[in-house]
C-alpha cells in the first residue's frame, strides 16, 4: 500500500493492488491502516479524511447524550486527536473495526468529567482548521428556509405530532395522550411527516 | 464501510434516535450501524437538521395551526410573546396583533364530545377563503380547540371580521358544523403610536 505523492489533501489515493483508489472512496478500514502506516503530509491526508467522516458521527453521537452544541462539538475534536493519536502508535489492534473503536472512545470520553482547558486549547489549535467540515450552521439555515412552508404543508395532525415530538420533547405515549391517539399511531404519523417533510424539502432545493 | 454491518434503519428509525421515545438498546444499536455507515450518519444528521428547524421555526414564531398546551408551555420557555384570546360557539372578540407579539393563540370552546377531528375554514366578511385546514385531532372530553397563528401573518390580514367555522371532518362523513367564531380584526397596533393599549 502505497500513497500517491501528495498534491491536494481530500483528493489524494491510496495504492491497493495495482489501482489507486481516492481517499474519499476508500473504506474506512483501508483509511485507519494508512494512517497508521504512513508518516508526514501522507498521513495527514488520510487523517483529515478520517476526520472528516467521523468527526461528524461523533459531534451526533455527542448531540444526543451530551444534550448542547458546544459541548458535541468539543466531544468531536477530543474524540478524533484520541483516535488519530492511537492509530498513529498503533494502539488500535483493529483498524478495519475502526467505526467500533471511534464509537467506543465516544461513549468513554461522554462519560468522563474531567477536560481542562489546557488540553482542550490543544486540541483546538490541533484542528483549528477541520472545524468548518463538521459545522452544519450554513446547512441548517437553508433547510430552515424551506422547512416552514413544508411544515405549514404538512397534515395538521402530522404537524401537531413533529411539533409535540421534536419542539416540546414529547414521547409516542404523550401525544398520544394530547390529540387522543393510540402511541403507535402517532409513531407512524411521524414517520409519515418526516417523508412529507423530506420529499417537499428535495422538491423545493430541486425548483 | 464494514464488512459486517447491520441492515440499514429507515430514515423514520433514524429520527426515531433524536426522539425520547427511543430505548437505550435502539440507541445504542443506532449508534454502532451508524459509525460504520457513513450514508446513515448522512441521514442520522439531517434528521437532526429537521428537528432543530422544526424547533427555531416555532421559537421564531412561526406556529401555524392547532396545538396543545405543551406546546404553548415550551413557547413560553423559549421567552416566545404570545397573545391569547378565547371565545366560545357563537361569539366574537375583538382582536389585533401588537409589534411585539411572536404569536396569537385562540382558544375556541365548544361541545366536542363524541368527535375525533374537525376541520377549520377561515373566512373574510366578504366569503373568500382565508385558511382551510384538515383532520385537527381532537382529544377524548377536550372543551376547547387551541389555534396559533404567526403574528406576522395576522398582521398581514384585512381589516375585516374573518369567520372561523369548526365542522366535524369530512372524513368522518358528516361534515357537521360544530361552532361558528367570528374575529373582528383591527389590524396591527403600536404601544409607540397608539392611546388604546388594550394589551
Amino acid at each position: 500500500m502505497i500513497l500517491t505523492p501528495p498534491s491536494h489533501g481530500l483528493y489524494r489515493s491510496v495504492v491497493t493492488g495495482s489501482r489507486a483508489t481516492p481517499l474519499s472512496t476508500c473504506d474506512d478500514g483501508v483509511l485507519a491502516r494508512t494512517v497508521s502506516g504512513a508518516a508526514g503530509e501522507d498521513a495527514s491526508a488520510a487523517e483529515t479524511e478520517l476526520y472528516r467522516r467521523f468527526a461528524p458521527r461523533v459531534r451526533l453521537f455527542g448531540l444526543k447524550h451530551l444534550s448542547d452544541r458546544a459541548a458535541a462539538d468539543d466531544l468531536a475534536q477530543q474524540v478524533m486527536l484520541v483516535v488519530i493519536t492511537r492509530l498513529r502508535t498503533g494502539e488500535v489492534r483493529e483498524p478495519d473495526q475502526i467505526g467500533s473503536f471511534v464509537l467506543g472512545t465516544s461513549r468513554m470520553m461522554v462519560t468522563g468529567k474531567n477536560r481542562g482547558e489546557r488540553r482542550r486549547a490543544a486540541i483546538f489549535a490541533r484542528f483549528d482548521a477541520h472545524e468548518q467540515t463538521i459545522d452544519p450552521a450554513n446547512d441548517l439555515a437553508l433547510d430552515g428556509m424551506r422547512l416552514a412552508p413544508c411544515l405549514a404543508a404538512l397534515r395538521e395532525r402530522e404537524r401537531t405530532i413533529l411539533l409535540l415530538t421534536y419542539y416540546a420533547d414529547k414521547s409516542a405515549p404523550e401525544i398520544a395522550a394530547a390529540i387522543g391517539a393510540t402511541a403507535g399511531a402517532v409513531r407512524v404519523g411521524r414517520h409519515r411527516a418526516l417523508a412529507s417533510m423530506r420529499e417537499c424539502i428535495e422538491t423545493r432545493r430541486a425548483s | 464501510m464494514s464488512a459486517t454491518r447491520t441492515p440499514c434503519p429507515s430514515f423514520g428509525e433514524l429520527a426515531d434516535y433524536w426522539t425520547s421515545d427511543i430505548t437505550p438498546g435502539d440507541a445504542e444499536q443506532i449508534e454502532s450501524h451508524v459509525f460504520d455507515c457513513e450514508r446513515c450518519a448522512r441521514l442520522l444528521a439531517e434528521a437532526d437538521r429537521l428537528r432543530t428547524g422544526i424547533g427555531a421555526l416555532a421559537r421564531s414564531g412561526q406556529v401555524h395551526g392547532f396545538v396543545t398546551d405543551a406546546i404553548l408551555n415550551r413557547l413560553a420557555r423559549d421567552g416566545v410573546r404570545v397573545r391569547s384570546y378565547a371565545l366560545g360557539p357563537g361569539e366574537s372578540v375583538r382582536c389585533a396583533v401588537w409589534a411585539d407579539d411572536d404569536v396569537l393563540v385562540t382558544r375556541l370552546r365548544g361541545n366536542f364530545a363524541g368527535v375525533e377531528s374537525v376541520d377549520a375554514d377561515l373566512r373574510l366578511d366578504s366569503g373568500e377563503e382565508w385558511a382551510h385546514t384538515t383532520d385537527i385531532p381532537v382529544p377524548e372530553g377536550a372543551t376547547e380547540l387551541v389555534m396559533a397563528l404567526p403574528a406576522a401573518l395576522v398582521r398581514a390580514a384585512p381589516q375585516i371580521p374573518i369567520r372561523l367555522t369548526l365542522r366535524e371532518s369530512a372524513s368522518s362523513g358528516s361534515e357537521r358544523v360544530l361552532a361558528e367564531y367570528v374575529f373582528d380584526h383591527e389590524g396591527a397596533l403600536d404601544r409607540g403610536t397608539s392611546s388604546n393599549d388594550r394589551g
